[in-house]
């Protein structure tokens, strides 16, 4: 039974691993997650409800075209506008409560947005359970790539053009300043030679992107979505890593760690709790927008509750209350899910359900593959908080919250 | 080929497919065939008594029926009697289709609900099953608003019992461990699961499922507490952690349930169509009747417990202050244990319940959690007689706004201005309860029995 293991198509599983590290779902869960990263790994606030933020962005671009019709553009301003409502509807009556009430209110808050927006009573807004398509025209348009071309992460390409090559370098020196940075943090000893990290970042990020660009290649619809989603993701990674080295984020940090200690110290722990949350939405807002701009259609089921576990696991797997854990813990995620599933799905047609006892059988159709990867998901979180809670790059002390 | 694969990937997050084949399992034989295996089909008319305001039921005869097998053949016809009656033997017990000829039914009836009614192999109790066709006057008057309001609040009533016994153990666990359960929903699904596959799977009647599947809930309840939840206590692990680690098997336990039994709503296989019948001016089926009234026993004796007995003021105390508790003698870590078991069999008895009325479904004791925080909110967080108010008030409210007030202006003004006037669309009936959940924290965070001192 076991020889059939070689029979496995480890190519197919190597491609769509790798092709998931960058792909569409790891850069809107990182997005998601560096906003998420904001109000519950340096602020401490338990927000269940980031999947409600990020249908806010989703929906404000859909309804340029639905609803309002008027130019795409506008959906940003508008997305961001949704955000800070959403935001100050959630924070206003629970932030001044204990957590617990924050993370009740978020999650059922999210909910709300799911049930409204898929409402045939809402129609006229936001186009019930079809969702809404044909806003995403102009974003294509704008974006350097072609549909039907393939393209490749490798900057020097042939196919990608100068704006491309310019745009891909940029997201290179992002990439190897935070493999830099997280070299450093790693190994870095007092008075180490700075320049040697980075040059050996600089290697392994230019390495690691040939490789995968032997292997992965995206179609030219997502890899606009790519290209544009990792650059916003790194332009808010940059934004949130300042922020947090600012006097206003390490208020932010006291708040997390004594929240009475802040408050002697005459600041408001209030304001400063909700600029957080509706930071963190604000970023996440864009999540669900480029979502939706890959798949040119906003599904109001890409919004449930479940999403925003994933970006918690995500974050949780990176390390909270990191930069580096918020981008690099869903490229990780979406690998592992990946490979998870690809591998599950093969070994399900290899030997079908021929695993099982009693006339029980593991796996009888192939939807059971898709929940078992699910619930690994779920276990993979209770693992992490209980044995790693800091992720992969964290600091433990950091993630030592309670339930304040 | 990446975008699809991409693509595959993200099918996951798509609503449960309803992809299970198999309605019954194939361990569930069929017996011999018996010549008297039958399915008895009975078609009345109700009629509105305008002295009395009662609707009476009327045998209507003449009516032709058929009984289709599950591949669509036809396995027996007949036509009522004027008792209303008529019974088609059919050769096992099996699935069968019901079919009435609506065009057979006297001028000016018309049917209420489909005309085709499933008849499944595990309705089959005896050795006969009787499906209830009903129909009404086109030209009968209407309802009246009073008797509409009456029905919704016996519904309501009917779900707030079930809501506050999921509540309890909720408002429970937190009081006594300050922990905010998110898998809470999952047990109430475990109970229902629990008894499905007792019932339908090894054949055992629900009234004897049932009990098996409440203990089920129990240990349930208290292996969350002695594997999961007392070592983390035990390490100190903090509470948004724990609470974090609760999503975390309500992701697991979610999916172990749509792995097992499919996304589809399911039926037990007892108890099923069963004709309401009058009880003043609403009508209520013997099950929900008897339903309720278990409800509201349990609520009554957990009250009770939790006012009267030792066991009862130890956890009462133990809410209070776990150390001021323990100083004074109570063992509070089996306090703990014991408010784990009461709740997940409390969980489980209305899963079971919700079952009754709505199908089982993996999804429907998640569904039901936002429901019960808004409960335990309005209670007050922590509070057991706030949790059961709470949950009962959140469970009458969501089904009578659903009812609008006639008299109030503005049948058309925009969504969702009109709402009170017409009802709150029956796809958004929970928004009542969120809103209700943010003013009550805003007002008064503490809940209407809770205390100041848990706000924080």
């Amino acid at each position: 039974m076991f020889a059939g293991i070689l029979d496995l198509p480890f190519n197919d599983i190597l491609t769509q691993t790798l092709s998931a590290f960058f792909g569409v779902n790891a850069m809107y869960f990182a997005i998601a997650a560096i906003g998420l990263n904001v109000q519950f790994g340096y602020a401490g606030l338990l927000n269940f409800g980031q999947a409600g933020f990020m249908a806010c962005g989703a929906y404000a671009a859909g309804m340029t075209a639905h609803y309002f019709d008027i130019s795409f553009w506008w959906g940003i301003p508008i997305a961001v506008l949704y955000a800070v409502v959403f935001g100050l509807i959630m924070g206003i009556p629970t932030l001044r409560l204990r957590a617990d009430y924050l993370a009740i209110v978020t999650i059922a808050l999210a909910e709300v947005i799911r049930l409204l927006v898929r409402s045939v009573t809402f129609k006229k807004y936001f186009n019930g359970s079809d969702g809404i398509n044909g806003f995403a025209d102009t974003f294509r348009r704008v974006t350097p790539f072609d549909d039907s071309t393939r393209y490749k992460l490798y900057p020097f390409d042939a196919s990608n053009g100068t704006t491309g090559t310019v745009l891909l370098l940029l997201l290179f020196a992002g990439m190897a300043v935070l493999l830099g940075r997280v070299l450093l943090q790693r190994f870095g000893r007092e008075g180490t030679n700075r320049t040697t990290f980075w040059a050996v970042a600089s290697i392994l990020t230019f390495g690691l992107l040939l490789v995968i660009s032997t292997y992965v290649e995206y179609g030219g619809q997502s890899f606009k979505a790519i290209v544009v989603g990792w650059t916003l993701a790194a332009l808010f990674g940059i934004f949130v890593f300042m922020l947090m080295r600012s006097p206003w984020g390490r208020v932010l940090k006291g708040i997390r760690e004594d929240e009475e200690a802040v408050r002697s110290l005459g600041k408001s722990v209030y304001s400063y709790k909700m600029q957080a949350l509706i930071i963190g939405g604000v970023i996440a807002t864009f999540s669900g927008m480029m979502l939706s701009l890959d798949r040119g259609s906003v599904q109001p089921d890409n919004y449930s509750r479940d999403v925003t576990f994933y970006v918690l696991t995500a974050l949780v797997l990176g390390g909270a209350a990191k930069v580096s854990g918020s981008i690099v813990g869903p490229m990780l995620f979406w690998g592992i899910l990946s490979f998870a599933d690809v591998f599950l799905n093969s070994l399900f047609k290899e030997w079908g359900n021929q695993i099982g006892i009693f006339g029980w059988k593991f796996v009888s159709n192939s939807s059971q593959v898709g929940m078992i990867v699910q619930g690994l998901i779920g276990l993979m979180l209770v693992l992490l908080m209980v044995f790693r809670p800091q992720g992969l790059f964290g600091n433990r002390k950091e993630m030592a919250l309670d339930g304040r | 080929m990446l975008l699809l694969a991409g693509l595959t990937v993200f099918g996951m997050f798509a609503a449960p497919a309803p992809a299970d084949a198999a309605t019954l399992p194939a361990g569930h034989a069929a017996p011999a065939a018996e010549g008297d295996v039958a399915v008895k089909v009975r078609v009345q008319n109700q009629v509105l008594d305008a002295a009395t305001g009662k609707t009476k039921k009327e045998p209507i005869a003449g009516a032709k029926v058929q009984v289709l097998g599950a591949d669509g053949a036809l396995i027996g016809e007949g036509v009522t009697d004027d008792k209303g009656l008529t019974t088609i033997p059919v050769p096992a017990k099996a699935d069968y289709t019901v079919k009435l000829d609506e065009s057979s039914l006297p001028d000016g009836f018309v049917l209420e609900g489909t005309a085709d009614r499933q008849v499944l192999e595990a309705g089959f109790v005896t050795s006969n099953v009787t499906v209830n066709y009903f129909t009404g006057q086109a030209e009968r008057a209407t309802i009246g608003w009073w008797s509409q309001f009456a029905q919704r609040l016996a519904d309501g009533a009917r779900f707030g019992l079930v809501l506050a016994m999921c509540s309890v153990g909720l408002s429970l666990i937190f009081g006594t461990t300050g922990l905010t359960n998110f898998a809470h929903g999952e047990m109430v699904t475990f109970g229902a699961m629990t008894a499905y596959i007792l019932n339908i799977d090894l054949g055992l009647h629900l009234l004897l499922a049932a009990p098996i599947a409440i203990l089920a809930g129990g240990l349930f309840g208290v292996a969350f507490d002695g594997i999961v939840f007392g070592p983390l206590r035990r390490r100190k692990i903090g509470l948004v952690s724990q609470m974090v680690v609760t999503v975390g098997l309500a992701i697991i336990l979610k999916n172990a349930f749509l792995w097992q039994l499919g996304g589809r709503v399911k039926q037990f296989g007892n108890f099923n169509n069963q004709t309401c019948t009058e009880l003043g001016p609403v009508c209520i089926t013997p099950r929900d009747l008897t339903t309720s009234a278990i409800s509201l026993v349990i609520l009554i004796a957990v009250a009770f417990a939790l006012q009267r007995t030792r066991l009862g003021k130890a956890t009462r105390a133990v809410s209070d202050n776990p150390d001021l508790a323990s100083s004074t003698g109570i063992d509070s870590q089996k306090i703990i244990r014991i408010v784990w078991i009461l709740g997940g069999m409390l969980a489980a008895t209305g899963g079971i319940f919700r079952g009754l009325d709505e199908g089982v479904s993996p999804t429907m004791g998640a569904d039901l959690l936002f429901l019960m925080f808004a409960g335990i909110t309005l209670g007050g967080l922590g509070s057991a007689f706030g949790a059961l108010v709470g949950g009962f008030v959140i469970g009458l409210f969501v089904e009578v706004t659903t009812l609008g007030i006639p008299i109030f202006p503005g049948e058309d003004w925009p969504d969702p201005f009109n709402w009170i006037h017409n009802g709150v669309p029956s796809e958004l009936k929970n928004m009542p309860a969120y809103l209700i959940m943010i003013v009550v924290l805003l007002v008064r965070p503490q809940g209407i029995l809770g205390r100041r001192e848990r706000v924080g």
